[in-house]
């Protein structure tokens, strides 16, 4: 994670935004499409693996700026600031360029990107319809999953969409615990291969499904030494609030849906969204781990399902089921997990660019973190200024 | 590795399908709006031609959805409207399918408002005016003569991407402006006694059509752009009616009727649902059986 000093970055950033005639103009070759987006919340408690804590507070701040940087190649930038226990950070989610004139469908992408694994892993956090990604991406990919690397995807030429992708990343946030420093972690850590293919079902409906899998060269916890008290990276104990994810394994197999509806496919004034991801890492246990040791499962596994339905242009109400159940080491044993998560959320939209969300979220917990049966409330803003940029399926 | 070398197999497959795709010099023509998929049938009757929306489907608000991915990735050539109508989808659609022949205007992008001079541009905007567009609006092809130069340029579009074909479409077109400029004053004779009348309407879907036959449009069913109608506003409209000089209520085929139809009923004015495009209502056919069905409404609460 980079970090720069904030306070010279932010002024940085405040006179690129001076600037009113990039923000009045539109996209073009020698005006790049800028973007903000405001993010602030109040809420009764905290979510295991959340960024967002107690209390008032600051969501991911956006500044984004893209453009066409030639015929061959576009570039995005994301800085995100984000505030935790007083102090500003300002970090890069997004940095990349990729290539738009490739033949047959390729094309590349390098640089800090979102991996496009899953099916809101590619997307940014202010787009979702609820205040925290599910519990199996805050376990698994540390809320959204983006690195350094590169990506080559292939879109082929066929009425059922179907486009598959390679991608290789540094995997820094990916790796499993090492609390002893002495690790020699693989400098390229993490493969994924991905899949999707999607279509619609006449003028109403539109779907996606994919699997994804992402190798984790340095996933599976190496050293076990007896007599030592060995704990996986634990919920509330990131150094500062790292992006990192808390489980980690070897393999990460995944398989996501999506599907919308809308009358005669007019998504202005009601549609209909369903999604669900499972994911499943397995060789998360040290190679030479004893046998009466292993843990009961030899797996962590989560899922989700989400269905949100917007009924007017000005509200939509959502609702989510997610679960994880993984494996935690402590004092050389590993100890099953669970956690169950039950949300609602109702958000009023003043426009296509603002808006205001109400969500309960119920937990219940089996030996996560503490959490046995909790209630939390949060309310939450979320607006965008500057340019209007092209939403994801 | 399985899965690898099945992906390999697969991704080897669909190369090759590509490749034997490429046989058929036909044309393959991306219309993000019935109005444009209907303009390249009239220039290119043989091309292969799908439209990313139907008429009742509002084209400010698509889902860059995975089957426009896919028909995107295979076409030669994209015509959209423009000035904006389809910026929170088609750069997406266009990022996402890879296809680098329709990446520019230079090559098989096409955009009927940069071909004319669009109403109503703004040389400032800001979000608490709606949803407004800088470069103008849109919604043209209700204009027939802007959409007859539309018509001609992208006909010379169309040669330059398939200059094989360069003959018939220059003959398509010539057809195509026989009819046309004969259906032009046929229509307004038709619309002759509308010109003056006022209504109010739904957005500025109309603007062109209005601007063409002499229609004023007093008011508008949204408080600001893109906005969706509210009780306060719904109340000022009715004000506004009550000076018993407007004709009708105008809304598009994919726009909600209720606030419309509330005003309707207390202003006891007729509600008039106009196809906003080809397929918006069973008539409107092609872009002639279009105008003549729009005319023909409008005349019917005369």
């Amino acid at each position: 994670m980079t970090v720069f000093n904030p306070r010279i970055s932010l002024v940085a950033l405040a006179c690129a935004f001076a600037s009113p005639s990039l923000l009045a103009a539109d996209s073009s070759l020698t005006n790049p499409n800028i973007s903000a987006v405001l993010n602030g919340y109040y809420q009764t408690g905290e979510r295991p693996l959340s960024e967002a804590s107690e209390g008032f507070g600051l969501g991911e701040t956006e500044l984004a700026m893209s453009a066409d940087i030639d015929d061959m190649f576009y570039g995005k930038v994301t800085a995100v600031v984000e505030t935790h226990d007083g102090d500003s950070e300002l970090n890069l989610e997004e940095a990349f360029i990729q290539t738009m004139a490739m033949p047959a469908g390729f094309s590349i992408r390098g640089g800090r990107f979102l991996s496009d694994i899953g099916y809101l892993n590619n997307q940014h956090l202010h787009t979702d319809s609820f205040t925290d990604r599910p519990i199996a991406y805050r376990a698994f990919l540390g809320g959204h999953y983006f690195d350094d690397g590169v990506r080559l995807n292939f879109v082929a030429p066929t009425d059922l969409y179907w486009t598959m992708g390679i991608e290789a990343f540094k995997g820094e946030s990916l790796r499993a615990a090492d609390e002893h420093g002495e690790r020699e972690f693989k400098k390229v850590g993490v493969y994924t291969l991905y899949s999707k293919i999607g279509g619609d079902v006449g003028d109403n409906s539109s779907w996606q499904a994919g699997l994804s899998y992402l190798r984790n060269e340095n996933g599976q916890i190496t050293a076990h030494e007896e007599g030592e008290e060995h704990e996986e990276e634990s919920a509330d104990e990131h150094e500062g609030h790292s992006h990192a994810a808390s489980y980690t394994g070897k393999n990460t197999y995944g398989a996501d849906f999506v599907y919308k509806w809308a009358p005669n496919g007019n998504y202005k004034y009601q549609n209909l969204t369903l999604s669900g991801e499972y994911y499943r890492l397995t060789d998360f246990t040290p190679v030479d781990l004893p046998a009466e040791d292993a843990p009961s499962k030899d797996y962590h596994q989560g899922w989700y399902l989400s269905s949100v339905y917007q009924f007017t242009p000005s509200w939509s109400a959502g609702v989510r089921y997610g679960e994880v159940d993984t494996q935690e080491l402590h004092d050389e044993h590993f100890h099953g997990q669970k956690l169950k998560e039950s949300e609602v959320s109702l958000a009023w939209h003043s426009s296509h660019f603002s808006t205001v969300r109400l969500q309960y979220t119920h937990q219940n917990g089996t030996n996560f973190d503490g959490i046995e049966d909790d209630n939390i409330f949060t309310i939450q803003y979320i607006m965008s200024l500057g340019a209007h940029g092209a939403h994801q399926f | 590795m399985r899965i690898n070398s099945n992906v390999v197999k697969l991704a080897l497959v669909a190369l090759s399908a590509s490749y034997t795709g490429l046989a058929h010099a036909e044309l393959n023509v991306f219309a993000c709006e019935p109005e444009y998929a209907a303009l390249a049938k009239e220039l290119a009757p043989t091309a292969k031609i799908y439209s990313a929306t139907t008429a009742l489907q509002d084209p400010h608000q698509v889902q860059a959805r995975p089957s426009l991915i896919a028909k995107m990735r295979q076409a030669d050539l994209v015509v959209c409207a423009g000035a904006d109508l389809e910026v929170g989808w088609l750069p997406m659609l266009q990022m996402k399918s890879a296809n680098a022949k329709v990446r520019s205007t230079e090559q098989g992008l096409f955009f009927a408002a940069d071909q004319i001079e669009t109403l109503d541009k703004l040389a400032n905007v800001d979000r608490s005016m709606g949803d407004v567009h800088a470069q103008g609006n849109p919604h043209l092809h209700f204009d027939p003569t802007r959409l007859l130069n539309v018509a001609s340029a992208l006909s010379a579009k169309m040669s330059q991407i398939d200059p094989a074909g360069a003959a018939n479409y220059q003959q398509s077109l010539a057809d195509f402006t026989t009819r046309w400029q004969a259906a032009i004053p046929r229509w307004e004779e038709q619309a002759k006694g509308l010109q003056g009348k006022k209504v109010i309407a739904y957005h500025s879907s109309f603007r062109y059509l209005f601007n063409w036959i002499g229609i004023e449009q007093v008011a508008d069913l949204e408080p600001k752009p893109g906005l969706a109608p509210t009780s306060g506003h719904l109340a000022s409209l009715l004000t506004r009616a009550e000076q018993r000089d407007i004709l009708a209520v105008v809304v598009a085929s994919y726009q909600d009727e209720r606030g419309a139809k509330w005003l309707g009923e207390k202003a006891n004015l007729p509600v008039l649902m106009l196809p906003m495009s080809v397929g918006g209502n069973d008539s409107s056919k092609d872009l002639f059986s279009l105008y003549d069905s729009v005319i023909s409404l409008l005349n019917g609460v005369k």
